[in-house]
């Protein structure tokens, strides 16, 4: 999805920088800000979580603010979901696989991935 | 869209969303398909009380989720079963399994109480955590409703693409109410399916987080106040750190 909506707006994306930070600035505004919101909620970090969410604030005025915390907080359902019901990892990508974007992005490390394909434990 | 905000809080905030998070607290709070309000408030109280197990927290700190000895710290009103379901997909979804979730079952769990409680962890911890995220005080729980559940599964339903049985499209019924916006539905739309009204109120939540269905692949557009780019990014990094490949 990242990939794709960088594409409509004639950008590239580095897969990678998802699981393993970002070499270069993604060339999406305030990606930063917006990843430090996110990793902070997710760690469930209390004092990193405040810093965050005024910083963004600032940056989005209150309704990109709102809307970047229900994103966050949808992604904590999709995942569950995702994850307990056994959704073949396979499906991801509009309903197919996409093992090129899969190595890019390093999602084969993904437990699910290495204990289904390698059978690893 | 008109904006009003959440209790305790004097943030604006569309008016859709906290309508949203009103009908998916009334809709836990109320008799499911497999278990009663009561039981569906008591795996809410469950689910909040999994984030600060300590059991869960050596699982997640472990090289393996396997073999770790202990006992989550529950609040003692749930089943072992119900209770290792719901502190393992609150606290390290990534790192389920097949073979886990049939233990789960064997615990003696029914398929359709498991994908139920499935559904209520997804609810609730949405609804949980964009309230935490915007710094607006914890909700409290809802009394639950009276009345029996219903405990209809739906006839199509087949366990074949997932771990647990899923209604494809195609083998949908008219007494399973809607579930699909369209035939192409993805399998995540598909997930809670064998539970059609977890499925609904699910979705009619997440909707209103993310985007619906009908949006997901207009890339070049955005129905909310940040541009798509922004949106994904956030998705994908919060997969990522659940190490979810969706």
């Amino acid at each position: 999805m990242l990939r794709e909506s960088m594409h409509s707006d004639g950008k590239q994306v580095e897969a990678r920088g998802v699981t393993q930070g970002f070499d270069r600035d993604p060339d999406i505004p305030h990606a930063a800000g917006l990843i430090e919101f996110a990793e902070a909620v997710v760690l469930r970090d209390a004092a990193r979580t405040e810093t965050a969410r005024k910083t963004l604030r600032a940056a989005l005025g209150d309704a990109g603010f709102v809307d970047a915390a229900a994103v966050v907080a949808a992604f904590h359902g999709f995942v569950r979901i995702a994850d307990a019901i056994g959704i073949p990892y396979t499906t991801a990508a509009r309903g197919s696989d996409a093992p090129e974007l899969r190595e890019q992005a390093g999602i084969n490390e993904f437990y699910r991935v290495r204990t289904e394909v390698r059978g690893e434990a | 869209m008109s904006a009003t905000s959440f209790a305790g809080s004097n943030l604006p905030v569309r008016s859709d969303l906290v309508d949203a998070h009103e009908r998916a607290w009334a809709a836990i709070a109320a008799p499911g398909t497999w278990l009663p309000g009561a039981k569906r408030v008591a795996v809410a109280a469950e689910i909040r009380r999994a984030r600060d197990c300590a059991h869960c927290a050596r699982i997640k700190a472990a090289l393996s989720p396997n073999g770790v000895a202990g006992a989550h710290d529950s609040l003692g009103t749930l089943g072992a079963a119900q209770i290792e379901l719901i502190h393992r997909v609150v606290g390290d979804p990534g790192r389920l399994s097949e073979k886990w979730s049939q233990s789960v079952l064997a615990l003696g769990l029914s398929e359709g109480e498991y994908v139920e409680i499935v559904g209520l962890v997804a609810m609730v911890m949405m609804l949980d955590t964009c309230l935490r995220a915007l710094g607006v005080p914890e909700r409290a729980l809802p009394a639950p409703q009276n009345g029996e559940p219903m405990r209809r599964r739906p006839a199509g339903a087949k366990k074949k693409a997932a771990w647990l049985p899923l209604v494809e499209p195609e083998d949908a019924t008219e007494a399973d109410g809607p579930l699909y916006p369209n035939p192409k539905a993805g399998y995540i739309y598909r997930g809670l399916s064998l539970v059609p009204q977890s499925l609904r109120d699910y979705w009619a939540l997440a909707n209103c987080h993310y985007m619906p269905g009908e949006f997901v692949y207009q890339f070049d557009r955005s129905i909310r106040a940040i541009r798509r780019p922004q949106v994904e990014i956030i998705a994908a990094r919060v997969s990522a750190m659940h190490q979810c490949v969706y």
